[in-house]
């Protein structure tokens, strides 16, 4: 049992600040070193200590943790035999180095769906075996850092006994975080995949803006496709080119393919004409020519915005066709509330609303249904205008056509909304 | 880490675009267009950075400088632009390449202990900027007759909505107009009227006086120009920008233009000042002082000129210092920052950015305030902390797993030691003055 640990709250648990820095004792009682690090397995949810690492003049040796008879007091002293090595240069596959790569560095917080950065480490110890447990992210973690723990818990305690600081709330455990520097092993990647799925894209996409450029690329690389490309429609522009650049250019396609096609232009939109031609090229020949449609257009125009992916239905389809086509392309259609009713040629005659299909019964005619479109745009109209029609006619989505009268898609207001905030 | 292979294959593509055939003059321009425009995109932090160095108390230096010792301090700003340069440039190369801002690697690489006393330095030294900033709003409204009761708390709630509202974009086209003003300065100095093959001649011919008076002002204007902040400021705006490895050698561009600007217009601040007050041989102790004693000697404009320069560079820098310590102090305890959160996510860096701006504005309304006292403690600060700034970006700058192959070349690592051994130094003497005159009685 280690003295630190009596000061904690649980006596099973230590903190990694009060085990860097202590000496490293031989079995004949001569100071070998200081202890600079600990390097964990990772894979389990709780990953247990392998090996420490100690200075020893300009050599940085490891030794397992199996060697160490004890860490009481302010020593942690070697048994016997214990067979010192030089510490490579980069960690091995599946090990983490807790200091290097953990301590101080930043990290995603997946239950709060942020980043964070580390402040200190929560170790748990079993029978001398210790075990990462949590992660202290907390303002007292760095004043623990600092040495100064004891000094300021008296001191918030006399001013307020019932502070937060004085709370260990704030240790997030292992599991629920993912670290970004280090290359984990196959295991930790399914289980970040897992993970971060669960994480709704737009708090990932935040996340992303909050990295820098190598830890972001890392994180979206360990999304699965679906994942990255709800990821990559939330994101800002500032970043997308850098998240596609950090995937395969094979993968990059494949994601594309899978977001809608009107944000899969806009990210495309962004990136440099060569980077751009090569991933059109990748990518399925319809979905390919379909975003290429859409980068014709000046993208903060109705055409720019909309996107393809509508239901149209002829005049004598029932309401039960209506709903089964929903069903059947429900991957790809974003938001769906209005259904667009065309006559042969493409020409729009009118649109019937979800609520119109569900209400009515399912061998009703959707040309009985239909109502005469109370407002349409040309894909060369501002976003403005959309917003304005949108706005006055109650749409959910303003259908796009051409001068025949052709249905060429719609724009939908989650695409309006963020133009007409920022872009004024 | 990956971070490790990226920048060398990044450093890869770059030549690629070099060496892209362009024939003939239509080539020629098309790819002068094309430069252009790509300088245009990563434009702005150099340039702005550079320019808040010519900050409320650069200018009473330089008008100290020029109205007390004439030309003979215009020789330093040559070799002080070439350190600047050197300095500026590494830390834009190491936002570039790295991505992190230069309080993040130094906590990653010194740990926790270093960086939270760099940042407890830094807001001292900033806290004493920002008030200098704000007493030179007051000084400058003051020769416009506006009383400092008005002129101060105005500028700091102008300056907390301009940031607070809004976004990192419109705040730096917001400040690039700035720079634009500093053009105040040579106008006012072409009506101070100065002998020019003279001035030419000081600038590019070295000259030496005895005296700790000169000394003293010579350590002052190096001082002034290279601050600590600066680095800070510079690395986290080139990442916020987003500029990435290939974009670099433009990013090199807006650091030396930004610089070269910068003495430009100390140049003709130091100009102005010699050309007419040392010449009738009078005394002043503040800008404020300057452009007054510029009336009746280089007339009414160029008064007014001068006081509006500084009323710009001061409203500028007192916008961006308290924005910036936020922004890296925020960075060094991982806390959330940056204007574009709201309250609730990012409470610590909203208080800071409030209470520097309160604190400073507030310091100069009150009276009888020992405001050169403060303004020693904060240059006390800055002269201790720029010594461990330069040796940490040196040692982060030349590590392999941090910058791959942009690490400093053998060549420009021995200018960056030596302007770093000098610039310590000097710093260390400005320090001993300061703790000096700190501590004389009276």
């Amino acid at each position: 049992m280690s003295s630190l640990a009596e000061r904690t709250d649980r006596p099973d648990f230590l903190f990694f600040s009060g085990l860097l820095g202590r000496s490293v004792v031989g079995a004949d009682g001569t100071e070998l070193g200081r202890l600079t690090d600990l390097v964990a397995v990772t894979g389990e949810p709780y990953p247990p200590v392998e090996s420490l690492v100690f200075q020893a003049g300009h050599a940085r040796l490891v030794v397992p943790w199996t060697a160490v008879e004890s860490f009481a007091g302010a020593a942690v002293h070697l048994r016997a035999g214990a067979a010192a090595e030089q510490l490579s240069e980069n960690p091995a596959e599946g090990r983490l180095r807790l200091a290097e790569e953990i301590l101080d560095r930043q990290i995603v917080d997946v239950e709060g769906a942020k980043v964070v950065r580390v402040n200190d480490l929560h170790l748990l110890e079993v029978k001398g075996a210790l075990r990462l447990a949590h992660v202290d992210v907390s303002f007292r973690g760095l004043v623990r850092r600092m040495g100064w723990e004891h000094a300021v818990d008296i001191l918030v305690r006399s001013v307020r006994p019932s502070a937060a600081y004085l709370r260990c709330s704030v240790l997030l455990p292992w599991k629920l975080v993912q670290p970004l520097g280090a290359t984990p092993g196959k295991v930790r990647i399914d289980i970040a995949q897992r993970q971060l799925a669960e994480l709704h894209p737009a708090d990932l996409a935040e996340m992303m803006e909050d990295l820098d450029r190598y830890q972001r690329a890392t994180l979206f690389k360990r999304l699965d496709v679906e994942t990255a490309a709800d990821t990559l429609e939330e994101a800002s522009a500032e970043v997308t080119s850098d998240l596609l650049g950090a995937v395969a250019p094979e993968r990059a396609a494949a994601i594309l393919e899978e977001m809608a096609p009107d944000e899969a232009a806009d990210v495309l939109a962004g990136l440099p004409a060569a980077h751009r031609h090569a991933l059109l090229q990748k990518m399925e020949k319809p979905e390919a020519r379909q975003v290429q449609a859409l980068l014709s257009y000046d993208p903060r125009s109705a055409g720019g915005l909309m996107t393809p992916d509508v239901v149209r239905l002829g005049p004598e389809a029932t309401a039960a066709d209506a709903l089964a086509e929903i069903r059947r392309r429900a991957d790809e259609l974003g938001l769906v509330y209005e259904l667009f009713v065309v006559a042969g040629g493409g020409k729009l005659e009118g649109i019937c609303t979800l609520k119109d299909i569900v209400a009515a019964g399912s061998a009703v005619a959707v040309g009985r249904l239909m109502h005469e479109t109370p407002a349409t745009v040309r894909p060369d109209a501002g976003v403005r205008e959309v917003a304005e029609l949108a706005a006055k006619y109650n749409l959910v989505s303003v259908p796009v056509v051409d001068e025949a009268g052709t249905l060429r898609g719609m724009v939908t207001v989650d695409d309006i909304l963020p133009e007409v905030l920022h872009g004024g | 880490m990956e971070a490790e292979v990226r920048p060398e294959a990044a450093a890869g593509e770059a030549p690629r675009e070099l060496a892209t055939p362009v024939a003939g003059r239509a080539g020629r321009a098309r790819a002068l267009w094309k430069n252009l425009l790509l300088f245009l995109a990563v434009m702005g932090p150099g340039i702005i950075t550079a320019n808040v160095d010519n900050d409320a108390g650069g200018i009473a230096t330089y008008s100290v400088a020029g109205a007390q010792f004439g030309n003979a301090l215009l020789w330093t700003l040559i070799p002080i632009t070439v350190a600047l340069v050197v300095v500026q440039e590494m830390s834009a190369r190491m936002g570039a390449v790295t991505g992190k801002g230069l309080a993040d690697l130094i906590r990653e690489s010194f740990g926790v202990k270093i960086i939270f006393w760099v940042m407890v330095a830094l807001i001292i030294a900033d806290l004493g900027n920002t008030i200098s900033e704000f007493s030179g709003i007051a000084a400058s409204m003051e020769i416009f007759s506006v009383p400092k009761w008005l002129s101060v708390p105005l500028g700091a709630a102008a300056v907390w909505l301009l940031v607070l509202r809004g976004s990192y974009r419109s705040v730096e086209k917001v400040f690039l107009v700035a720079c634009v003003f500093y053009v105040a300065y040579p106008i006012s100095c072409v009506l101070a009227k100065p002998e020019w093959g003279e001035t030419l001649r000081a600038t590019v011919v070295p000259s030496f006086q005895g005296g700790g008076a000169y000394l003293a002002t010579l350590i002052g204007v190096v001082g002034t120009t290279i601050a600590p902040w600066m680095q800070f400021y510079l690395q986290s705006a080139v990442v916020e920008k987003g500029v990435k490895v290939e974009q670099y050698r433009h990013s090199r561009l807006d650091v030396i233009i930004g610089c070269i600007i910068t003495d430009v217009v100390a140049f003709f601040i130091i100009v102005a000042c010699a050309a007419t007050i040392f010449k009738v041989g009078l005394r002043v102790e503040t800008a404020k002082d300057a452009a007054i004693a510029l009336r009746p000697l280089a007339g009414r404009y160029a008064s007014v000129l001068f006081a509006f320069g500084l009323l710009n560079a001061s409203i500028f820098s007192a916008a961006i210092l308290p924005l910036a310590t936020s922004y890296y102090v925020c960075e060094g305890f991982g806390w959330e920052s940056g204007i574009d959160k709201k309250y609730g996510e990012a409470k610590q860096f909203y208080w800071l950015y409030s209470g520097i701006i309160v604190i400073g504005a507030g310091v100069v309304l009150i009276p009888k305030l020992p405001l050169i006292t403060i303004m020693l403690v904060s240059q006390i600060a800055n002269g201790v902390l720029l010594p461990f700034i330069l040796v940490f970006m040196l040692l982060l700058i030349n590590k392999k797993k941090l910058m791959g192959d942009f690490r400093n070349g053998p060549v420009f690592n021995w200018i960056a030691w030596t302007t770093t051994g000098v610039m310590i130094v000097l710093t260390l003497w400005l320090v001993g003055d300061g703790v000096r005159d700190l501590l004389r009685p009276g």
